[in-house]
């Protein structure tokens, strides 16, 4: 095997003594955040197929709502100061070209975050040498720091006191790869941001696209943290009608993904209808309808809708009120229409 | 008998010259009312030096100094300012010897007694209290200014505000603020007058959005002239154009006389860098973030000219498209760079059409084409010697110490060693409150 092996026994030290600290921030989640508990995607039901499902994506892309001003918009990088803008000139054809340009990144930010089933815990042997116990004091990680090798292909194994040798688990395999590739922004240890108290508070400030982004930021997506954190987010936005905070960012789309995938989209859909968005409506039931082989008989938005309600809503009595609601504005915009159609004399 | 006269006389002429001697009283005594009488016999004057000349005649005296004494350099420390009124603090019938005097200083009848004239022991505050109070007098206090009403330096007008211009019939200037720029004491010599001096004051004022005016204005008093500027500077508003309402429309350069002025457009939250003049005149007109650079005198009725001829000559961004019938784009880093059209122009030019030497940097297009010489830093002197070398690789060290410590605050709550967990003692130091060790020791 061409790997550079390297040992670190220094830092392995202090590396396993804090894994085998008892967390203590973890268990106070579960006392605290009662009302919320974590929801992953298990593994009996993979999500992964439908999700990258491409009309399933379009369709996330669509209920996005994207809009370039707000995907743009101006963004705390951290400096006490603001940078200063560069004016330029430009020619139609420039202008043109810049736009195209900036759409084109625009897009790059609003991809949507992989969501997959949590990972399965490691418990590979790779083999048992009896022979080798007691011959080091500590245990030692192995990492082949080969260039060019994709995190998660990067063979990770760990010599234990005992002389048996496996597999890393994820979370030695997580820091080693830190260690030694590190990615900017993430830190070795996840910050405490997303336990305890301090979790809470920020949901309680509505920081849901600071949260979301920082998750992603230091978790992997199959990381059980990274989507206890999500889940948990998700939910206190469904439940306090942040969905406007969300929109246009990339979060969005795995929001919806995870409300249509845990059928609980009541409170979205009478979001879209109380704003008049029936059309995306019509679309969230077509994602609803995809991941849970569901179909509707009709083919008009609102009547769509309206089977819904009939069949699978949760919420019934709202939702129908909120239809009831639309209906009349539509009446009542149309009288408007005719009446200024008559004033105008065109009638 | 006549030895004994003369002893007599001899003993007299003693207690004449010396009444202190103590065997004379002895012998005296039985000659006690005579003796008065001799002592006495001098000719008494109710009218002396003291008692002639009058408060004010006297205090004249010592503080003024004639004409001639005055241009041979005398009395540079005597001033009016210190006279004092003696009479201040002193009551009729309450004097030194602290005695009541009743119908003067106590009531006749108090109760159903007679008050009787009586000495009380003397007071000692009576007189530290005049004293102080004659200490106090011609000392004039300044009101001490809150730090937001203060100008430039101290208690001077420069920076001051002296609140909105007059009305004139219905038109009030409310939302006006105007601002002394200067104050000072100007003369000019008169057929019958000779030197007259009078104050000069220059003001600005403004309604903070971009409408403000300027003027200078000559009285005999400061407060006549402040308010003679400020109500002719109210006359002579001119429209100012923002940015956003808050900064200049676009970088310029501005010249008056020998006053340059770079001045440079600034995003929120930058503030006024500036020439203190330019500061005030800005805080009047509503900018708020600018960066202004003087060059040349920086005589303040030249600087406030200047930048506001820069002002009015500015072009808002609609019209800079339209003189170059281009789109003018915004790039900012917080936006990801996204093009944002600040103005376009009617009829867009082609990219043909644009002769190969037209100025197509914005920046140098706003000074006219002038390349503004920003001078290369020099490196500080001691950046070549060994030592400062020796310096650097000591500090390199503690490069990361600050995030160390921040970052194991955050983690552990204390800064804490790395081998914590095998020497649970090693811990950093901390001497424990006094206070709390009182209270173990007590209880």
């Amino acid at each position: 095997m061409a790997a550079l092996r390297h040992i670190s026994q220094s830092l392995l030290r202090n590396f396993l003594k804090t894994e085998i600290r008892p967390n203590p921030e973890t268990c106070s989640v579960c006392i605290r955040l009662l009302n919320y508990s974590s929801i992953d995607y298990d593994d009996k039901h993979d999500p992964s197929p439908k999700f990258f499902n491409k009309e399933v994506q379009s369709l996330l892309k669509d209920l996005t709502r994207i809009d370039l001003g707000k995907v743009n918009k101006r963004k705390r990088l951290g400096s006490d100061k603001l940078e200063e803008p560069v004016y330029q000139f430009m020619t139609d054809e420039e202008l043109q070209k810049a736009t195209e340009a900036a759409i084109k990144k625009s897009e790059e930010l609003l991809q949507i975050p992989p969501v997959v089933s949590v990972r399965k815990p490691i418990n590979r042997v790779l083999s048992e040498d009896p022979a080798l116990q007691g011959l080091e004091q500590s245990t030692m990680v192995f990492t082949d720091i080969t260039f060019g090798i994709r995190d998660s292909d990067r063979l990770i194994v760990v010599r234990e006191p005992s002389g048996i040798l496996k597999e890393a688990e994820w979370d030695v395999k997580n820091r080693m790869n830190q260690l030694y590739f590190p990615k900017e922004g993430r830190l070795l240890k996840p910050p405490k941001m997303f336990f305890g108290e301090y979790f809470e508070s920020l949901l309680e400030r509505k920081e849901y696209e600071f949260i979301l982004d920082r998750a992603c930021l230091q978790f992997e997506p199959n990381d059980p943290d990274y989507q206890r954190v999500t889940s948990i987010t998700y939910q206190h936005v469904n439940d306090k009608g942040g969905f406007e905070m969300l929109r246009s960012t990339r979060h969005f789309g795995a929001l919806v993904f995870f409300l249509a995938w845990h059928k609980n989209i009541d409170n979205l859909l009478l979001d879209l209808i109380e704003t008049s968005y029936i059309e995306e409506g019509s679309k969230l039931l077509d994602l609803y309808s995809k991941l849970h082989d569901v179909n509707f008989k009709s083919s008009n938005d609102l009547e769509k809708i309206e089977e819904y309600i009939k069949n699978f809503a949760k919420k019934k009595a709202g939702l129908e009120l909120g239809v009831q609601a639309y209906k009349d504005v539509l009446k009542q915009r149309q009288e408007l229409e005719e009446g200024i159609k008559v004033a105008h004399g065109l009638r | 008998m006549a030895g004994q006269m003369l002893n007599v006389s001899k003993t007299f002429q003693k207690l004449c010259i010396s009444s202190r001697c103590k065997l004379v009283a002895t012998i005296v005594n039985p000659f006690k009312e005579c003796d008065a009488q001799i002592i006495t016999s001098n000719s008494t004057r109710n009218a002396n030096f003291f008692s002639k000349p009058t408060a004010q005649h006297l205090w004249k005296g010592i503080t003024s100094v004639s004409n001639a004494g005055k241009k041979r350099g005398r009395g540079k420390n005597v001033s009016k300012s210190k006279i004092k009124d003696l009479n201040r603090g002193q009551v009729i019938g309450l004097g030194k010897a602290n005695i009541i005097w009743p119908g003067l200083s106590a009531p006749i009848i108090r109760g159903k007694e007679l008050v009787q004239q009586q000495q009380l022991p003397e007071d000692p505050e009576r007189e530290k209290k005049l004293s102080q109070l004659r200490d106090q007098m011609g000392i004039v206090k300044r009101q001490k200014l809150s730090p937001i009403e203060r100008g430039w330096s101290g208690h001077k007008m420069p920076g001051r505000s002296i609140g909105s211009p007059d009305p004139i019939g219905e038109d009030t200037f409310e939302g006006f603020d105007t601002k002394v720029l200067e104050l000072k004491t100007v003369f000019n010599m008169k057929g019958n007058l000779g030197r007259k001096r009078r104050q000069s004051a220059l003001v600005v004022t403004g309604n903070g959005n971009g409408l403000a005016g300027f003027a200078l204005a000559k009285g005999s008093d400061a407060r006549i002239a402040l308010r003679k500027a400020k109500n002719r500077s109210a006359q002579k508003l001119m429209h100012v154009k923002l940015f956003r309402n808050h900064t200049v429309c676009h970088d310029f350069f501005t010249q008056f006389d020998t006053t340059k002025i770079f001045v440079y457009q600034k995003p929120e939250g930058y503030g006024l860098i500036c020439h203190r003049a330019i500061k005030t005149i800005c805080e009047v007109i509503g900018i708020k973030n600018m960066y202004a650079k003087v060059e040349g005198s920086t005589n303040v009725n030249k600087i406030l000219k200047a930048f506001f001829l820069g002002l009015l000559k500015q072009k808002t961004p609609e019209e800079i498209a339209e003189e170059k019938k281009l789109h003018l784009v915004e790039l900012c880093k917080e936006n990801n760079y996204f093009p944002n059209v600040i103005a376009s122009p009617k009829e867009c030019r082609k990219p043909e059409e644009i002769p190969k030497d037209e100025v197509m940097d914005y920046k140098q297009y706003c000074f006219d084409g002038r390349v503004v010489l920003h001078k290369k830093k020099m490196p500080p002197f001691y950046s070549t010697y060994k030592s400062y070398q020796i310096y650097l690789k000591k500090q390199e060290k503690l490069k990361n110490q600050f995030k160390v410590k921040t970052n194991l605050i955050a983690e552990y709550g204390e800064i804490r060693s790395f081998m914590a967990d095998k020497y649970p003692e090693c811990t950093q130091y901390r001497r424990e409150k006094k206070s709390e060790e009182n209270e173990t020791e007590a209880s």
